[in-house]
């Protein structure tokens, strides 16, 4: 067995069925093993950084490891983005890379570049194969890593001539990362027990620990008033009277206030970024904070925990769950103030009766959330589309709802709802994208066609950089600077060249037809939906402000121009 | 000319035992940069399959980060902080 056999090999000792990747010069060895293989599917994408990405959104939708594979130089820089997006939020990715062969590394080889160098960064670990007798160890050890404690992504860099080496054999090593034991709760209950405004914030953490039901059993226990990260968004569950829903820079209102007025904060798989937090001198100013995660180097970061408590989460939800059912908390008064500010508070957006009102985004989105099917996931890319999904899209599981959090990667969503309709080819997967996003892998179309895979794409459309051109209106006096897009292309007729039929709506009036239209075709269907250039996301909170400092559509450019100037 | 003001900043010294891999001292020097210290003194020792390095850091952020984020590395076996060091005056 060589060393790309060995690979294929470890992928299926390992249940890995579904890889993405491109082939290339350094890597063909694996490729040619690919083809005596039939229980690896091995899906072509159009570009390295949609392998990345598409193997994130797989990960993200099953919560299993996601694989990419590419060749050496730009095959290799090609998946950064992806990578690092991945590292960004802490998603379980195995990554494979070929490399020129040893003899020439170093020498500026044709498509060499430092792999191992330029990626330091963007890893949880990664690894420069030398021997291919170490390649077994090397395949379970990085396995074993990217999906253990705090995921992540490992690179495996594995020059040519050592995969197509003979690997010897020689019993497998059996890496174990052993989860901490779930530690003394004693403190963070009495903190909780005396507190009189304790808020639940919880955030990616949750599902990354795999432990969404203990963390809704334990919300719904403790009904403690609770708000969520855009990575957390799906943890309480649409049904959680409590549910305040997304807090940051534009979070609620309610869920702002909650968190500025409570008294305790519990923060339960979340980092405290800081587009959740704003700035931090004014974040929960009254509160003290217990800090509970799996990684200890998030605690104290940022803001200082009064107790700060690693271990795993599915069991310290468990003990906390245990505790609160015998005991439940006595916070009527805060939770009804909670609610109170919901109702008030909440992101709200009318609903257009007059039929030939333009679109807006927040209307759709209500409108697609009631008649999306209950499980359907929905990746997004970034921008003014990915934080209306936020606002107003009803999640009830964090895993239906995929978005590049921490990095922030235009161009994300569309190779993630792939990597997603892979996970689970029966389910409902839309991508919601921008006209910016969406020509940053429009690619991907035929990788959709190719693979005949159902997903709907809908296209918002303001022929700008919306989010751009809002915080330049906002705050940097309406002087707008390359944010025009309005020499798109026809979208529809872009997506029809890629035999993906299309429809375009603009009015109030036609958004149940087009929604309920791609959701009823039984293949791939892209919607683009027109909106005004001048929609923006509200609330919002300035960079570097405090999220007390909300401006809303009634408070907007004059006063917040007024105050960047003064 | 404005006068400058005299800001001491802090100096620590921190003990690293990491095991021996491809760029294993460029992934500490990474991660030392990008959290906010700069090296002021290095020392590597080859210790069996282990590598012993000695860092003088400076910096202004609380410490107790950084030696949490280099004990995740997985190549590092210890992290340990040494006594405070001399502080070392830099110009503002």
């Amino acid at each position: 067995m060589n060393g790309a056999q060995h690979i294929l090999e470890a992928f299926h000792r390992h249940n890995i069925s579904t890889v993405f990747g491109y082939p290339g010069g350094c890597i063909m060895p694996l490729y040619d093993a690919l083809v005596d293989d039939v229980g690896v599917e091995h899906v072509l994408c159009r570009h390295e950084q949609a392998c990345a990405l598409a193997a994130d959104g797989f990960a993200r939708a099953s919560g299993k490891l996601g694989v990419c594979i590419a060749t050496s130089g730009p095959g290799a820089t090609n998946l950064i983005t992806g990578v690092a997006n991945a590292h960004r939020d802490s998603i379980p990715m195995l990554v494979i890379t070929g490399q020129v062969p040893s003899g020439l590394i170093g020498t500026d080889a044709f498509q060499e570049t430092d792999v191992l160098g330029m990626t330091l960064g963007i890893v949880k670990h990664s690894y420069l194969v030398d021997d291919a007798d170490t390649l077994p160890a090397i395949m379970e050890e990085a396995i074993a890593l990217a999906q253990s404690g705090r995921p992540g992504p490992v690179w495996i860099d594995i020059p040519k001539d050592l995969l197509l080496s003979q690997v010897a054999e020689a019993p497998l090593p059996q890496p174990e990362f052993r989860e901490p034991a779930c530690p003394d709760l004693t403190d963070a209950l009495a903190m909780l027990r005396s507190a009189r405004k304790p808020l639940l914030y919880s955030g990616g953490g949750i599902s990354l620990a795999h432990a969404e039901d203990r963390f809704r059993a334990f919300a719904e226990t403790s009904a403690l008033p609770a708000v969520v990260t855009l990575k957390g968004i799906g943890n309480p569950g649409k049904h959680n009277p409590y549910n305040l829903g997304m807090l940051g820079m534009h979070g609620s209102r309610a869920a702002n206030r909650a968190v500025d007025e409570c008294d305790l904060l519990l923060v339960i798989g979340a980092r405290l970024d800081d587009r959740a937090t704003g700035k931090l001198d004014g974040f929960a100013p009254n509160a003290k904070t217990i800090h509970i995660d799996a990684d200890a180097a998030e605690f104290n970061k940022l803001r200082p925990a009064d107790l700060a408590i690693r271990g795993d989460l599915n069991a310290i939800l468990a003990e906390l769950t245990g505790a609160l059912t015998s005991k439940p908390l006595a916070i009527r008064n805060w939770q009804q103030q909670c609610r109170t500010w919901h109702t008030t508070g909440g992101f709200q957006a009318a609903d257009n009766e007059e039929a030939l009102a333009p679109i807006t985004g927040p209307a759709f989105i209500r409108q697609l959330s009631r008649i999306a099917p209950d499980d359907t996931i929905v990746a997004c890319d970034v921008g003014q589309h990915q934080m209306w999904v936020a606002q107003h899209y009803e999640f009830d599981h964090p895993r239906h709802h995929l978005t590049s959090g921490g990095l922030g990667t235009m161009g994300f969503g569309l190779p993630a709802a792939i990597g997603a309709q892979f996970a689970d080819r029966n389910r409902m997967v839309i991508n919601v994208t921008g006209d910016g996003s969406f020509m940053m892998n429009a690619q991907e179309l035929a990788t959709i066609r190719r693979y005949n895979l159902p997903v709907k794409l809908i296209v918002l459309d303001n022929q700008c950089l919306g989010m751009v051109r809002q915080q330049q209106e906002l705050f940097y006096n309406n002087r707008e600077s390359h944010i025009n897009l309005d020499d798109n292309p026809d979208f529809v007729a872009m997506a029809r060249a890629f035999d993906i039929p299309a429809l375009h709506i603009e009015r109030t009036d036609q958004i149940r037809r087009g929604i309920e239209t791609i959701i009823a075709y039984n293949g791939p269907m892209l919607l683009h939906v027109a909106i005004s250039r001048q929609d923006n996301v509200w609330p919002i909170v300035k960079p570097g402000a405090s999220n007390r400092e909300m401006i809303d559509e009634t408070r907007r450019t004059s006063t917040a121009n007024k105050e960047q100037v003064a | 000319m404005t006068p400058q003001t005299e800001i001491p900043t802090p100096r620590y010294t921190l003990n690293c035992r990491m095991s021996q891999e491809a760029a294993a001292l460029e992934r500490l020097c990474q991660v030392v940069r990008i959290r906010g210290f700069r090296i002021a003194r290095m020392a590597v020792e080859t210790a069996g399959e282990h590598l012993d390095i000695a860092l003088t850091l400076e910096g202004t952020r609380p410490i107790a980060m950084l030696q949490s984020q280099l004990e995740k590395l997985h190549t590092v076996a210890e992290v340990a902080l040494g006594a405070p060091a001399v502080a070392r005056s830099r110009s503002a």
